[in-house]
């Protein structure tokens, strides 16, 4: 913010001069007192021109941006007809594995297309036999942020790797929650994420029910996109569940078998 | 013209600097919870860390004195 004093930043610098100036005072004078206040005075000068505060939007903010573009998705859907749950492909169905991709059947009794199918360059957005939509999921960029935090590709990992990692970028880097924890019993990934803002938000998401229903949340969509990378199976989101007073949500998520070819 | 203060001073100042720093990083770790306060964080941390360390070299720089005298 150019020719805006951030009072923060100025205390930090002030208390540093004054420690600086006091410590000089100190060594001319050769006085024990004025020289503790100064080294004081600089440590504090230090540690406040060092720690500044982080750059955030406001939480209203987001959710005026995100759910404005959630809800065009929703019209689109409900126009369509294609309101069953998707389907979450891995690597081997695209053509670019850095990308993630959801299948959108157009009868809940459809089966997964062929990766040839989908793979193909001319394909953009309908899918014919088994008929439904192809589209980029609300989570990819987020899955994208979760790979550039870690400097990896879920491509590249196992589900071991995403138990252990993903706690430490929802808990340490982007501060989301206080806890998550991902267990997996079966072909059934029960992820718990434990007092997060981002629950507010996903409230008013759950409003537009065939986006929320379907692809689920972006949240919940970013951690489908990554399951669908590290198992490598299809995966789809079984259950929601939110907890408002709690701040807590829990997800389902189902991972597919393939049909032998 | 010298400096007042010495080198055991400077120790016992890092000393309390590192601990007020240490305490306050891990009061503010978001796995308390405390995820709605704007600072950052890393930075804290690694301050807090490099006060410690100063701290733990000013130790030893005074036993490897005492053992070589």
């Amino acid at each position: 913010m150019k020719g805006k004093l951030n009072l923060a930043n100025m205390a930090g610098w002030i208390t540093l001069a004054l420690g600086c100036v006091s410590l000089t005072g100190a060594i001319i004078y050769n006085h024990q007192i004025l020289a503790f206040i100064g080294l004081g005075l600089t440590f504090w000068g230090i540690i406040l021109t060092y720690i500044r505060s982080e750059e955030y939007v406001k939480e209203s903010f987001m959710d005026a941006v995100c759910l404005s573009s959630l809800e065009a998705l929703n019209q689109l859907m409900d126009k369509l007809g294609y309101t069953d749950k998707a389907i979450y492909l891995p690597p081997k169905y695209l053509k670019e594995p850095e990308n993630s991709k959801a299948f959108i059947p157009k009868s809940k009794f459809s089966t997964l297309p062929k990766p040839e199918q989908t793979q193909r360059e001319d394909i953009d957005l309908f899918i014919e036999n088994p008929e439904g939509l192809l589209i980029t999921p609300p989570g990819n960029e987020l899955n994208k942020l979760f790979e550039k935090t870690l400097e990896t590709s879920f491509t590249r990992v196992d589900f071991q790797f995403l138990q252990l990692n993903l706690p430490k970028i929802f808990i340490d880097e982007l501060e989301i929650a206080q806890d998550l924890e991902i267990n997996m019993e079966n072909n059934k990934i029960c992820v718990k994420i434990e007092n997060s803002p981002y629950v507010r938000l996903v409230k008013e998401i759950r409003k537009l029910s065939k986006v929320y229903e379907s692809l689920g949340c972006p949240l919940s969509s970013a951690i489908s996109c990554a399951l669908a990378k590290a198992t490598g199976k299809p995966v789809k989101i079984e259950k929601q569940e939110i907890n408002e007073a709690a701040r807590t949500m829990t997800m389902e998520y189902n991972l597919l078998e393939e049909e032998a070819p | 013209m010298n400096f007042p203060l010495g080198f055991w001073d400077i120790s016992l100042l890092t000393a309390i600097s590192a601990i007020i720093l240490l305490i306050t990083s891990e009061m503010l770790s978001p796995h308390y919870g405390k995820i709605n306060i704007l600072i950052n964080r890393k930075r804290l941390k690694h301050a807090s860390i490099t006060f410690s360390l100063i701290f733990l070299m000013t130790v030893a720089v005074k036993v490897i004195s005492i053992l070589t005298s």
